[in-house]
């Protein structure tokens, strides 16, 4: 812990750490007004494809978490700055309900792909044509890769599949934009003016959330809720900074031991 | 093309095997129409003392379908010549008593009339084109992910191919989904399998080293032949594309622009 500056940013998984489903994690709304009297600043960070951060927000103040919108990064919010950056005019295969978070952006004879979870768009018309542009030069960008996700009526594919048949048919790579990139992890921290030595992640996937920031050189604390397994903390290596049983257990191990020794 | 010296690799053909789609004809609305030159060149070769035989990995329609469209545009071409996957993926099933759940084209399904379908144990892929429907895609995924030992056959794996309104995704793409999704292997049954050219060889009862395959498709039908001990020559239509001839890992035998021009040089090479 010597090498390690004072603690700046705590990033915060959503989906499995604050919440499962429509039901908060016991005492995590409490814990998060705990963590907010520390002078430490916040940011809450998920990979989703469909979900805009409105409608993520709503979500987590109905269950009255105090978020508030600048404060959640989202893989759609990556891509979207990815988009900026690049000056690029995407043609969306996203969800409708995804679109709100692309408001803005020219999308006129698109000269980029975007891929999220769309399986309305999954068609082998919008396929070819997402081809045929990658192929001219245009950059394949993947919110995620996921193999495969569960839904009420079994297995679906995710984007993962699409977006490596994409790779195989034009002979490049997609840019991935969400957890566990590294680039996702320092997007997040970019208007924070906090480098990865300086924050630490908490979620219950110890692949994508503490995997990821811990290869992007920060520290990870993997909670036993949501999607976690047990054993998944020696499913990584390194293995996690701190395994603990929930959200509220991090904030306290924050309180104590990573903000006192300054 | 002046850049003839790949005829020097063609000492003792004595056969050729030739791709169809982008080498014959280029597909598209309609059947689509032959590449101009490549039905007076079929007929010079037949005419000559080289054998020759079709190989595709057409799987949007059945073999006699197949052959009576090209047969329509004008190339005389008997079934028997012809080698494509469908059949030869129906005999891999019978012979290890598996039962497909197909995602194929429509119209290829009477190919598999005589194998029973019923509690599939395995998925056969084939260019579905339309049917590539997420929910088609998700239908075979969901059988192979429910299998203790998914069992997955894919004809051909090309990546794409051109029909007249522009280039298309191939099987291939499809198959490496659901490879990615299933974290398989798939187990290839048309071009580029050494299975598949080995079967056409068999049936010419010539060696590889005095057979010459023609195609569209570096990687597939060049690459494919190469590794069989065959040359490969590549042709300037349907699918090629300029970079074919930079490719870091497959270098054809020759390029030349089309069919016409490669018999040319061959029949001239063999003083026929």
């Amino acid at each position: 812990m010597t090498s390690r500056r004072a603690l700046k940013t705590v990033l915060i998984d959503l989906s499995g750490t604050l919440h499962i489903e429509d039901t908060a994690v016991p005492g995590a709304q409490e814990a998060l007004a705990r963590l907010r009297h520390a002078p430490v600043s916040v940011k809450f960070v998920t990979n989703t494809t469909k979900e805009c951060k409105r409608t993520l927000l709503e979500r987590l103040r109905r269950l009255r978490f105090n978020i508030e919108e600048h404060e959640i990064f989202t893989s759609l919010t990556a891509a979207r700055n990815l988009l900026e950056q690049k000056m690029v005019r995407p043609l969306l295969l996203v969800e409708d309900s995804a679109l709100e978070d692309f408001m803005g952006i020219e999308t006129n004879n698109p000269n980029a792909v975007v891929i999220g979870l769309a399986p309305d768009h999954f068609n082998y018309q919008m396929l070819n044509k997402a081809f045929r542009l990658i192929l001219e030069g245009a950059p394949l960008i993947a919110i995620h890769k996921a193999r495969y996700y569960k839904r009420k009526d079994g297995l679906a594919l995710g984007p993962g599949p699409f977006v490596n048949g994409l790779e195989y048919a034009t002979d490049t790579q997609a840019i991935v934009v969400g957890k566990p990139e590294k680039t996702f992890f320092l997007e997040a921290l970019r208007d924070l003016n906090c480098s990865p030595e300086e924050a630490v992640m908490i979620g219950d996937d110890a692949r994508d959330d503490v995997g990821g920031a811990q290869n992007t050189g920060m520290l990870g604390i993997l909670v036993k809720t949501g999607k976690y397994r047990a054993g998944d903390e020696g499913k990584i290596n390194p293995s996690p900074h701190l395994t603990c049983d929930s959200f509220p257990e991090a904030v306290n191990y924050i309180l104590q031991h990573l903000l006192e020794a300054k | 093309m002046a850049d003839d010296k790949w005829t020097d690799c063609v000492n003792n053909l004595k056969g050729v095997i030739l791709d169809m789609c982008g080498v014959l004809y280029d597909s598209g609305e309609g059947g689509g129409f032959p590449i101009e030159g490549s039905v007076e060149a079929v007929k010079r070769l037949k005419a000559s003392d080289l054998q020759v035989r079709f190989c595709t990995n057409e799987t949007q329609a059945t073999r006699e379908k197949f052959v009576a469209k090209l047969r329509r545009m004008g190339f005389e071409i008997d079934i028997t010549e012809v080698f494509s996957p469908a059949p030869a993926v129906v005999a891999v099933l019978k012979e290890r008593g598996l039962r497909p759940h197909l995602l194929v084209h429509d119209d290829v399904v009477p190919e598999f009339d005589s194998v029973d379908k019923n509690n599939p144990n395995c998925v056969v892929i084939g260019d579905a084109a339309d049917y590539f429907s997420y929910q088609n895609m998700n239908a075979a995924f969901r059988v192979l992910i429910g299998l203790k030992k998914p069992v997955l056959f894919s004809m051909g794996r090309g990546r794409y191919y051109k029909e007249t309104d522009g280039l298309k995704l191939d099987v291939g793409v499809y198959m490496k989904a659901l490879e990615y999704a299933c974290d398989l292997e798939a187990e290839v049954v048309g071009k580029p399998a050494p299975m598949f050219f080995e079967g056409v060889l068999t049936d010419m009862g010539i060696q590889p080293h005095e057979v010459i395959m023609i195609g569209d498709d570096l990687m597939n039908d060049v690459g494919g032949a190469q590794q069989c001990g065959m040359k490969g020559l590549q042709v300037r239509t349907g699918k090629y594309r300029p970079s074919d001839e930079r490719h870091p890992t497959v270098t054809a035998d020759g390029y030349v622009d089309n069919l016409a021009g490669a018999v040319d040089a061959i029949l001239k090479h063999c003083g026929q």
